[in-house]
Parts: C-alpha cells; sequence; structure tokens
C-alpha cells in the first residue's frame, strides 16, 4: 500500500472574478439587508444623544444662560451630540463584526475570491450611511427644538467632510476592537472607553477652554475635537471660535483644513490598521 | 456509474482530456495540472502544537477523496490550509494549480466550501445566502437565477428557499450550504465533516445528496470525515490521518484488501499481547493482527475461521464475544495507528 498515490491530472478552467466595485456593493448590500434586519441597531445609537439634544442642552441653556456668546446652546449641543451619535452607530456596527464571526457567514466571506480588505470596506459603507441617517436625525431634531443653524453650501461641505471623516475614524476603531476580542462581553465592556470618554473632554458639551490647560492639551489630540470643531464652523460657528481654541491662528479656513487633515489623518491610520488586524486575526 | 467505473472511466480519458488552456493573468498554469496538490504541507500553531507534520496527496479532477481521521487528526487544519483560511507553516499547496499561498484569490475562485459547523446569514432568506455566493464568485446574474434555481431543486429546497435561515432544521441549513458551495460551479468543492451532529436520518438524506450531485456534477470533491461508513460510500481513495501525519492512502477497496475477506475478533482475559503472540506462533494470525485493550482482531487471509477458533482452544485462551465478520475501514485504522476511530483524539 503506497503512501502517496499519484493521481489524473487535467488542465482547467479559469475561476470566475467579480469586479471591485461589484464586489464592494455586494458585501454592503449583505451588511444593509442584516442591519435592517435588527432595527435596534438603527435605533439605539439615537436615544442618548436625542436626549442630550432634546431636553439636556435647553435645560441647561435655562439653567446656565447658555454660552454668553452669539452661538446659541441648544445647536452647540445639537451639534456636540453628533460626537456621542457616531461613536455609538459605530461601535454597534462594529458588534456585527463579532456576531458574523461566531454565528454569521464570516468564514465564507473569507473562503471567497475576494480580498478581504473588502469585507472591511463592505461594512464601513453601511457603517456610513447608518451614521448619516442618525446624525440627520439629530440635526433635524435639535432644529425643531429650537437651534438656531446657518446652513450654506460651504458650511454643509465642512460639516459632511467632518462628519464622514470621523465616522471612517471611528469605524476603524469599531472593527479593530471587534478583531482583537474573542467576545460579545468584553467587547461591550471596552465601549464606555472607545465611545463615550472621548465625548466628555472634546468639547460636546462646552467649550474646550474652559477645561483646565492639560485637559485642553489632551482634548486636541483627540480627532472628534477637531470634528466637533469642524462640524460647528460649518453649522453654527461661522467664526470659527472652537478651531481658534485648537490652534490660536487668525486663518480660521486654514485652521479648518488644519483641523480636516488631522481628521482625515487619524481616519486613514485607522481603517489601514483595521484591515490589517482583520486579515491577519481572520486567519490563523 | 460507480465510483470505482467513474476513476477508471476518468484514467481512461485522461489523456485526451489534457489540454492546454490559457494562463489566467500570467499566474496560474493551467497546463494539465491535478485538481488539489499538496507537498509536505505542515502547520504548527503558536505554542508548539504540530497539526499536520509534512503531508502529500495528490487529487485528480472528478475524484471524490476523503481525509479521515479522528477528532484533533488535522484535518480540518488541512482543509484550513487548502481554503486559505489557515495559513502553513511550510510546505505548498495547489488547487487547479493554483497556489493557495501567493495566489489565494485565483484558488479561492476555482473552490467552494462546506464548513463543519453552520456558516450562513440566519437572518436573510436561504436564497439571499445563494445569491450573495453566486455575486461574490463572480457567477453572472443571466446564469446564476438558473442555476441557484436547478440547485435549490436538487438539494430539495425549493418551498423553503424564501424563508429566512434562522427557521431552518439542523439538516435543511446543511442541505442549503451544500447548494451554496455549488452555485459557483467549483472545480474543487470541500466538505469539512458535512455530517457532524446531524442525526442518523437526516445524515443518510444528505448522503443521498452528496451523492446525487456527485453523480450530477464533474467536480472533484475532498470529503473530511470520521464516519467510516461515509467514506466506504462516497470516496475513490482516501487518506488516513493519525496525529497530522497520512498513514495509508487508497482506494476503500484496496485497504479493505490488505485485511484480507474475513476477520476473527474476541474478547479475551489475560493479556491481548501473550494471546496474539500464541495465535501468530500457530500461524493462524499474521503481523496485522493488532488488540485494542481486551479485544483481539486476528484477518484470517487464507485461514479459515475454525482454523483460529481450534489454535484458541489448544492454546487455552480464555475468550469471548468471538465474532467473525468482513472487514471494515475502522479495523484498517486500528491496525495502522492502534486507536479506535470513534473513541480516538
Amino acid at each position: 500500500m503506497s503512501a502517496i498515490a499519484e493521481a489524473g491530472s487535467i488542465a482547467l478552467p479559469a475561476p470566475g472574478r467579480a469586479r471591485p466595485a461589484g464586489v464592494l456593493l455586494t458585501l454592503a448590500s449583505r451588511r444593509a439587508s442584516l442591519t435592517s434586519k435588527t432595527p435596534r441597531q438603527i435605533a439605539v445609537p439615537l436615544l442618548g444623544p436625542v436626549l442630550l439634544a432634546l431636553v439636556v442642552a435647553p435645560a441647561l441653556k435655562v439653567a446656565t444662560g447658555g454660552l454668553h456668546s452669539h452661538i446659541d446652546y441648544t445647536s452647540f449641543v445639537g451639534v456636540g451630540a453628533v460626537g456621542l451619535v457616531i461613536p455609538l452607530s459605530c461601535i454597534f456596527a462594529g458588534l456585527s463584526v463579532l456576531v458574523d464571526r461566531h454565528s454569521g457567514a464570516q468564514r465564507e466571506l473569507l473562503a471567497a475570491p475576494v480580498p478581504r480588505a473588502y469585507l472591511v470596506l463592505g461594512n464601513l459603507i453601511v457603517a456610513i450611511g447608518l451614521a448619516a441617517l442618525q446624525v440627520a436625525v439629530l440635526i433635524g431634531l435639535s432644529a425643531l427644538r429650537g437651534g438656531t443653524f446657518h446652513i450654506t453650501g460651504a458650511g454643509v461641505a465642512w460639516f459632511v467632510a467632518a462628519a464622514l471623516l470621523f465616522t471612517v475614524f471611528m469605524y476603524g476603531v469599531a472593527e479593530t476592537l471587534a478583531s482583537r476580542v474573542t467576545k460579545q462581553e468584553d467587547y461591550v465592556g471596552a465601549t464606555p472607553a472607545v465611545a463615550i470618554l472621548p465625548f466628555f473632554f472634546a468639547g460636546a458639551l462646552f467649550p474646550i477652554g474652559a477645561m483646565p490647560a492639560v485637559l485642553t492639551a489632551i482634548a486636541k489630540v483627540f480627532p472628534l475635537t477637531h470634528a466637533l470643531a469642524l462640524m460647528r464652523y460649518g453649522f453654527i460657528d461661522p467664526s470659527g471660535k472652537g478651531l481658534h481654541d485648537i490652534w490660536g491662528m487668525h486663518n480660521v479656513t486654514g485652521e479648518a483644513w488644519l483641523s480636516l487633515a488631522v481628521v482625515a489623518l487619524w481616519a486613514v491610520a485607522l481603517t489601514a490598521i483595521s484591515i490589517r488586524v482583520f486579515s491577519r486575526s481572520a486567519v490563523s | 456509474m460507480n465510483n470505482l467505473k467513474r476513476k477508471q472511466s476518468f484514467e481512461a480519458e485522461a489523456p485526451e482530456r489534457r489540454v492546454r488552456l490559457r494562463s489566467i493573468d500570467g499566474l496560474g498554469d493551467s497546463t494539465g495540472v491535478a485538481a488539489v496538490e499538496v507537498s509536505e504541507l505542515r502547520k504548527t500553531y503558536p505554542g508548539g502544537v504540530e497539526a499536520v507534520k509534512g503531508i502529500s496527496f495528490s487529487v485528480a479532477p472528478g475524484e471524490v477523496f476523503g481525509l479521515l481521521g479522528p477528532n484533533g487528526a488535522g484535518k480540518s487544519t488541512t482543509i484550513g490550509m487548502l481554503t486559505t483560511t489557515v495559513v502553513p507553516t511550510s510546505g505548498t499547496a495547489r488547487l487547479a494549480g493554483y497556489d493557495v499561498a501567493q495566489q489565494p484569490l485565483l484558488a479561492r475562485g476555482v473552490s467552494s466550501v462546506v464548513f463543519q459547523d453552520s456558516v450562513v446569514d440566519r437572518p436573510l432568506s436561504g436564497r439571499a445566502n445563494l445569491e450573495l455566493h453566486a455575486r461574490l464568485w463572480g457567477v453572472p446574474a443571466a446564469q446564476a437565477g438558473h442555476r441557484i434555481t436547478e440547485l435549490v431543486d436538487a438539494v430539495g429546497l425549493t418551498e423553503l428557499i424564501g424563508r429566512p435561515v434562522s427557521s431552518y432544521s439542523g439538516g435543511q441549513r446543511r442541505r442549503l450550504e451544500i447548494g451554496r458551495a455549488l452555485v459557483s460551479t467549483p472545480r474543487v468543492l470541500f466538505l469539512d465533516e458535512p455530517t457532524v451532529g446531524l442525526d442518523p436520518r437526516i445524515r443518510h438524506e444528505l448522503l443521498d445528496v452528496i451523492a446525487g450531485l456527485r453523480a450530477r456534477e464533474d467536480m472533484t470533491i475532498v470529503l473530511t470525515t470520521h464516519y467510516l461508513d461515509e467514506a466506504q460510500r462516497l470516496c475513490d481513495r482516501v487518506a488516513i490521518i493519525h496525529e497530522g501525519a497520512i498513514v495509508a492512502l487508497d482506494s476503500p477497496r484496496a485497504l479493505l484488501a490488505g485485511l484480507g475477506r474475513e476477520i476473527l475478533e474476541f474478547r479475551v482475559s489475560g493479556s491481548p499481547d501473550a494471546a496474539l503472540g500464541a495465535l501468530r506462533d500457530r500461524g493462524v494470525a499474521g503481523e496485522d493482527a493488532f488488540a485494542v485493550g481486551a479485544r483481539v482482531t486476528v484477518p484470517l487471509h487464507e485461514h479459515a475461521a475454525a482454523d483460529a477458533l481450534a489454535a484458541i482452544e489448544s492454546e487455552h485462551l480464555h475468550v469471548s464475544e468471538i465474532a467473525s465478520r468482513i472487514p471494515t475501514l475502522d479495523d484498517v485504522y486500528l491496525h495502522l495507528t492502534g486507536e479506535r476511530m470513534a473513541h480516538a483524539g
């Protein structure tokens, strides 16, 4: 009995190959279908931020007299709450990566003839869409509650660019965390640190200059600080006071570009890290 | 066509079927290649666990090849390396000529896998799961619809295919996964313990489905199992894996032939080794006789069972539960490894 028996041979046809854009669309469409089956993933991240924008901000405005500046406090917190809704939305989206791994089709996707980076990017596309929907609802409700917004074309562009890049960054954090932990409990346990803690330091509820100097310096490192300053510059603060608190320059446009570059840098870095961590952790 | 005839037919046709096809993206040499070619493949996990110890084998197109062994033998690690979800420590593996380490996308493009446990999107419908596979594997939309309809019918899920997979039974999910793996018409289909955890009735139903598909589809199947009857029923050849190494590779018929047409099995009180020695001295047991615990198995070859019984009596061996029967792959496995398949690993 021979250990290795010779087998016959034959030429075989080429494997099928899907186009990259089509693959990304397919993966995003799958994620969107799965997300639509769990409506809580859409609604739950909105609850806290909506409460902040609709109840807490107007109450604090009455109790403290607001910011004592040209900026309306209700709209200030309305935009600040975006700094909570995006992280929570992305953390929920990252949770689905764990579900995929434990009881979903992740291994089928890993066996598919598509680059594994696409699995991360497909999820990212849906996370962006979902966050956009939630941010629109939040800002809309804040406006209905009496927030004052100065909407211009350029302002919208700054707001959207900042929110988009910050979402990309946060999803990178969520995907990296999901790839690193093995249990959902560990993932959920990390949520306060990665999604909620920065919210309190990044000037979401008050200008960062109101904190002690050392905390202000730390806040300037967080991408959320830059993203919030940019979003307020776009919608409620054309003078760029938040950006000036960060950079201390006199050219507000220059400050905006610098902050956008900081958020973009974080977004690119975390996306690259998340793809690398996912690709390495998905195989043994 | 039974397995043997299929193989003989393939071997007769093979020279004519060796045609030169164009190379794909300049990466693959698609000239006359085996469907699966594994050479000195080795996997050592962090911590030093050597799961696969330099195995080599080759599988012909159209062949059904079984990797047989107990849990922990290295079967699933081997499948993992072939499907690019486990990184080999050393050695090479090729699917249809594509190196799984150097050309993973092309290797994945010619293969599909049915995993040991359920790997599906349960909230989605069965059809959505199949369509996802079709799109990822680049099956043209016009063909995919027809292909899915045909396969859903073949695996008997027509009535259920629009329902969420979460409402399927274990057997229905497994049939869906087999159908899904076939949507892209893979050249190589990996079935990793396809019937494990299923009740006997569903298991036999599923084996019928696989056997039926095998007759319809001209594809190579690599099947891992620790159920010997599955291997005997479905495989042209089997490799018996023990502790990460291949200890035998041949057709089930050839492996069984090595033990002759009949074996005698009995339980002995006292030393099984002494009993074996006594029977060998009398010439009724050969080197292939073996003992596992108190149970002794003696391939009879040219001897009659009566000769062996006479020897047992004249040696005054205290035996019980004596039976003669035809050998099974379990006996082959026991002979080669000294472990019973169902209890090992």
